[in-house]
């Protein structure tokens, strides 16, 4: 399971889809960064580059 | 001969106490996403319920139509893959999430703090002491007591009563509070000292109770949970179906397929293969979604415009939401106007959008 990037909407919103076509979000949703911080090691170039550009952050955990 | 005056005794404790049950869904009836769930790491199974499995062995959990007498469905727990030797860090729960704004008038952690009462029918093949508790959603306070099964696989209810603790951290807001605790075989690092009483900590088994792992051929029950201020267990508060389902949408709106292609919103075309179409919820969610959980087949749906169909080429995607509606996006290869109007519709059976805001 992955999530890539799939598109900016209007308000500049970085919108994330996963790769079975089950959901999509935006960079603050917890099931997201739960993904994130389990393979922040790993990620898909796309979305690394994201987090390289500052414009995704990988939260803590609750 | 009508009476002169109503008074209680012409009143059943059913009727007389209306809304106290805190719990939502306790009759198991509301299953929005249907279906067989296999536990992980807080996977939701039925509305408002919670299941985390950590450490060897398995279970699944569904909707069944198992229940007590004046009851149509309880929540199973089937265990898949036996643990018979439970690691310190292990856990297999069923969790229960309460939103603060459900806790107030509990005064949790005040001198006003008030006892509770939680009941519950419940059965499994696994006789002797099991385990139930609440925990703060800070994780620094628990109490955690057993119930006994007495007789294998035959409808018991139970009751524990609970002094709330005069201290922690207790949200009355829309942020969690605590979590009511079924705890089915967890490790040493999370067994209370001591059953009954209030620990300062990060527990959610009670002591001494029995492992619901020891086979993969054990399955629990349970229905009728029940939580009230007070120190005796009142009859379940029964409530109808479409009501228990509008306390569910708070934390989980699924719109789906049910008859023909339907409208689900009305939208605008933005270029001439993407429409942003507006769903309205019918109940104003906890919090705003942060995402939308589409069924994977692209081509169930679709948008219409000006008298004609535009079949998706991908699924449904997520454009923003706040507590009262989401706007998503629908894709299609070619054919739309920018700034024309639209709807969106779900075309076959099993199509689905859902966004979910649990605490």
């Amino acid at each position: 399971m992955s999530y890539s990037v799939h598109l900016t909407t209007i308000d500049n919103e970085v919108i994330y889809t996963k790769d079975d076509n089950t959901r999509s979000c935006i960079g603050v949703d917890p099931e997201f960064q739960a993904w994130l911080r389990a393979n922040k090691d790993s990620l898909p170039n796309d979305i690394q580059a994201k987090i390289d550009a500052g414009e995704l952050t990988i939260e803590d955990a609750d | 001969m009508a009476l002169g005056t109503v008074g209680t005794t012409q009143i059943s404790n059913e009727v007389f106490q209306a809304n106290r049950n805190i719990v939502r869904n306790g009759a198991m009836e509301v299953h929005q996403r249907g279906g067989t769930i296999t536990a992980a790491a807080g996977n939701y199974c039925l509305d408002r319920f919670q299941i985390w499995d950590n450490g060897d062995g398995g279970f699944d959990v569904s909707q069944s139509t198992t229940a007590p007498a004046g009851f149509k469905n309880s929540l199973k727990v089937d265990v898949t893959s036996a643990d018979t030797s439970i690691a310190s860090d292990a856990y297999k729960l069923l969790y229960y999430r309460m939103e603060g704004v459900d806790a107030v008038g509990l005064n949790a952690g005040t001198s006003d703090a008030v006892t509770v009462t939680i009941s519950f029918y419940v059965r499994s093949n696994v006789t002797g002491n099991h385990s139930f508790g609440i925990r703060n959603d800070n994780a620094d306070r628990a109490y955690f007591a057993l119930y006994n099964i007495s007789a294998a696989d035959t409808w018991e209810r139970k009751s524990i009563t609970i002094p709330f603790v005069t201290t922690g951290t207790w949200p009355t807001t829309t942020a969690g509070c605590m979590s009511l605790i079924f705890s089915f075989a967890s490790g040493s690092d999370f067994v209370v000292t001591s059953n009954n009483a209030w620990e300062s900590a990060n527990k959610i088994q009670a002591a001494n109770a029995v492992n619901l792992f020891s086979s993969a051929s054990n399955d629990w029950y349970m229905t009728g949970l029940q939580m009230e201020i007070g120190e005796v267990a009142t009859p379940f508060e029964r409530e109808r179906y479409d009501t228990t389902l509008v306390k569910c949408q708070r934390y989980y709106y699924k719109v789906e397929h049910s008859y023909g292609s339907i409208d689900i919103g009305a939208g605008l075309e933005t270029t001439t293969t993407q429409a942003r179409i507006f769903v309205p919820f019918p109940v104003e969610m906890r919090s705003h979604a942060t995402a939308v959980e589409t069924s994977s087949t692209a081509g169930n749906f679709d948008i219409t415009h000006n008298n004609s169909v535009l079949i998706s080429n991908a699924v449904p995607t997520y454009s923003n939401a706040n507590r009262t509606g989401a706007s998503v996006f629908f894709a299609h290869a070619s054919g739309g106007t920018a700034g024309q109007g639209c709807t969106g519709r779900l075309r076959v059976a099993g199509t689905y959008l859902a966004w979910k805001a649990e605490v």
